[in-house]
């Protein structure tokens, strides 16, 4: 945390940046903190509950972040698959931005928890994590922790949707989607969601209805998760985000399965590793094409 | 009219919802949405029976403001064939609805918000749904550190916006003092006389009446009026850039508000004969909700978009009246995911308010020395 | 109610006609229908064709549409894989749709209503066998009402 703090106040002193994007006390647990001085660089903390995907501050649409000078931005090894993924699409330069790399030995689902990291707390994405280190950073703060624990919760409950029949699938869906009401804050908070003017908010023509009925909400669903496929970093805001605790995550989380067994792509922190839905084999599988 | 005062068992409560479900009502009261009882959540729900009614339990995710002011509703429906055009409007008939237990936050924005609904042109399915429906709120305990009801006026067992007014007697939490408030109570009590008693066994009712207040006051203390004169002149003020840098301007907030009303209507075609125009819930959040035909933006930036939000709910809304437009729920800290906190952002707007009141005092007297 | 479901009874006897939309690419898959007509190939009139320059033209969103405005099935295809006329627009379609039906199954969409294939433009039989076994398929499941139907006038 020192080692956090004496460097983010360096950057603010010498001017290489005007602000720190990190982690503080909020009024309900850990929060995103934009440090400008180097005497409020004491605010930073980093711990378990440093949910927060900041990343999303860099995307192209935070246009009025990028008035305010250039950033520092403190990232996990799964926020670096944000960035990877950002650079990779020319969203951002990597002049633009200073990278401190966080190492980091898991988070929980929720920044209000306490307590002991545990297999009923921990995110969905630590399982696994190979990236407890980041790369392609410019700087790396802390010392490796251990492995966090693993959870199969995420995975037993997408074997479980994958065992129903379509009928049970589509009733599980229309119960869950019932309560979407189109606010978006999944997109929002998501830092792959680039685009200027949403595909959904389009009207003329309009291919995904913007009403918040259940045909608009499974279009919009849909939409999303394919726009991210190949591209999400899985850092789960989209679930986190949502006011109505719709499960987006078992979504994203079936999406990238299907990458991955197929295309074997995991989204990682190089950002010279080609996008798989940008890029194709010959031989790739086509048993569904008759 | 000083309130009646009955008393109501839990069997009472059980019979109630029987009887209201046999006489046609609608039923809704907030119900726990998982079974997990580590992070218990809750929402309004239509109900079968009063054993599902989670009283005391979390506040719903979202308000009760999704029964009047659906996230999706229907205006009307076209259908041409060749050249005539035929209209279809909703009949206007609503179906008679009982609330029970709403939280008193979130029967108090009803009455705050038939002021913009009745003022300009009368919002007739506003109205229609607020004429069918029947409120009784049950006194809430506070739930966290986010809730702040008393700093906007109000108080863990306000009677606004409520028929009837629930409050727990013991700690099962299942008994109930009854104050009966309104004609629409009054009709409901007497039609349904059976299930009450009388005279009220008090109980613990003023006790935890009183330290239900005592805990939300601590949450935040602040001077409703002196933000507002601040607000309306102080509009371009670096504060906000400052409050709004990790705010994602994902409208979280005003989806689970009670008392944000915004809208967007919508023609939604299939194909090219026929179609619906909608309703569809809006928020000031969204860079879209100002942007012109020509391009321009008044609110380029989520500075803006969240003055706008705290401007509309502390200055503009009780100027024109005299409400403050926001219960206090603390809905919007709890769905942030960036941890944008109200209080916080009230506090320091009193801050500032006191602090230029202060100076504006200093100049004055230096003034007249 | 949709005209295009009024005029397909399904209840009072009468057999129900799927309505089945193809979004099919320009040089291979719509030649080869063309061929399949002027040739006089019998087929299930039930199929309604889209023509777009490529496979990597088909949007996902298109196929969802499709199912929203009442079609009961939807058949994709384009050239073979080395056919393409624009190189390798078929290749990535090939990716795009691979990761898109499995997101339709997860949601609960029976993928038994929607048809890959290739169909070059010297395979007329090819698509007539397409048309048919999708048509009659599609006409087994039924009409796909559970998805126009989402929207809910309550």
């Amino acid at each position: 945390m020192r080692e956090l703090q004496e460097l983010s106040s360096k950057l603010l002193s010498e001017g290489d940046v005007s602000v720190v994007i990190g982690y503080e006390e909020g009024p309900r647990g850990v929060r995103p903190a934009f440090i400008r001085t180097p005497e409020e660089t004491n605010r930073l903390v980093f711990d378990h509950r440093a949910v927060q995907n900041l990343a999303v501050y860099l995307s192209p649409r935070r246009a009025h972040l990028r008035k305010r000078g250039r950033p520092a931005v403190v990232i996990k090894g799964c926020d670096a698959r944000a960035v990877a993924g950002l650079l990779r699409e020319s969203q951002i330069s990597r002049d633009d931005v200073v990278l401190i790399g966080v190492r980091c030995g898991g988070v929980y689902r929720d920044p209000e928890s306490n307590g002991p990291l545990s297999e009923e707390n921990v995110a969905d994405r630590c399982t696994g994590c190979d990236l407890r280190e980041p790369g392609h950073v410019d700087h790396l703060v802390g010392e490796l922790p251990s492995e966090p624990p693993a959870t199969d919760r995420r995975k037993s409950r997408i074997a479980g949707i994958e065992a129903m029949s379509p009928e049970e699938r589509f009733d599980f869906w229309s119960s869950e989607l019932e309560r979407c009401i189109r606010c978006h804050a999944c997109r929002e908070v998501c830092p792959m969601c680039v685009c200027e003017r949403c595909v959904c908010e389009k009207t003329d023509p309009s291919w995904v209805e913007s009403s918040p009925h259940l045909r608009g909400a499974l279009a919009w669903q849909i939409t999303h998760a394919l726009h991210l496929a190949g591209r999400c970093s899985d850092c789960g805001e989209c679930e986190r985000a949502c006011p109505a605790g719709i499960p987006l995550s078992l979504i994203k989380g079936k999406v990238n399965q299907v990458v991955e067994d197929r295309f074997d792509y995991r989204a990682g922190d190089d950002p010279d590793v080609p996008s798989p839905l940008g890029d194709f084999r010959l031989e790739d599988d086509q048993e569904f094409i008759k | 009219m000083k309130p009646e005062k009955l008393y109501l068992t839990e069997a009472g409560l059980a019979k109630l919802t029987h009887d209201l479900r046999e006489a046609g009502a609608r039923v809704i009261a907030p119900v726990l949405a998982t079974e997990s009882s580590s992070n218990p959540v809750a929402d309004y729900r239509e109900i079968e029976d009063a054993g599902r009614i989670a009283l005391g339990g979390p506040l719903p995710r979202l308000s009760l403001k999704e029964f009047f002011l659906p996230p999706t509703e229907a205006l009307l429906s076209w259908r041409q064939v060749k050249g005539d055009i035929s209209l279809d409007q909703p009949s206007g008939d609503y179906p008679r609805t009982v609330v029970v237990g709403a939280f008193p936050c979130d029967a108090a924005a009803l009455p705050v918000l038939d002021k913009v609904m009745g003022w300009d042109y009368r919002d007739d399915p506003w109205f229609g749904r607020r004429k069918a429906t029947t409120i009784i709120s049950r006194a809430c305990a506070v739930k966290d550190s986010s809730c702040f009801c008393p700093a906007v006026g109000l108080s863990p067992d306000s009677l606004k916006g409520a028929d009837i007014l629930l409050v727990p007697v013991d700690d099962s939490g299942n008994n109930h003092l009854v104050e009966v408030l309104t004609p629409a109570g009054e009709e409901l009590v007497e039609a349904h006389r059976d299930v009450f008693e009388s005279p009220p066994d008090e109980g613990k009712a003023d006790e935890l009446r009183k330290a239900a207040l005592d805990r939300a006051s601590e949450n935040l203390d602040i001077e409703p009026g002196a933000i507002k004169s601040w607000l309306e002149s102080n509009f371009e003020h670096d504060v906000w850039a400052d409050i709004a840098d990790r705010c994602h301007g994902c409208g979280a907030c005003a989806s689970v508000c009670p008392t944000c009303h915004c809208f967007d209507i919508i023609d939604e075609p299939e194909g090219i004969d026929r179609g619906t125009r909608r309703r569809n819930w809006d928020t000031c959040q969204a860079s879209l909700f100002t942007l012109h035909g020509s391009g321009h933006n008044p609110r380029p930036e989520q500075s803006a978009r969240y003055r706008q939000r705290v401007m509309h709910k502390f200055a503009i809304y009780p100027k024109r009246f005299e409400e403050i437009l926001c219960t206090g729920c603390g809905r919007c800290s709890r769905a942030c995911a960036a941890g944008m906190d109200l209080p916080e952002v009230l506090r320091t707007l009193d801050q500032l308010a006191s602090s230029s009141e202060k100076q504006t005092e200093a100049s004055s007297t230096g003034g007249v020395g | 109610m949709n005209e295009a479901t009024a005029a397909r009874p399904s209840s009072e006897g009468e057999a129900f006609e799927p309505r089945i939309v193809a979004f099919v690419c320009n040089w291979c898959t719509y030649t080869g229908a063309d061929l399949a007509g002027t040739s006089r190939i019998q087929m299930a009139p039930n199929v309604r064709i889209v023509r777009l320059p490529c496979t990597g033209r088909i949007d996902p969103l298109f196929v969802v549409k499709a199912f929203e405005r009442g079609a009961d099935g939807v058949i994709v295809s384009g050239c073979h894989p080395g056919d393409c006329h624009y190189t390798a627009g078929n290749y990535h379609a090939r990716r795009r749709f691979a990761v898109f039906r499995e997101t339709l199954s997860f949601l609960g969409i029976d993928l038994d209503r929607l048809t890959f294939s290739w169909v070059s433009a010297s395979e007329g039989r090819k698509w007539s066998e397409i048309v048919n076994e999708t048509t009659a398929r599609v006409r087994e499941l039924g009409p796909f009402t559970s998805y126009r139907d989402l929207v809910d006038e309550g």
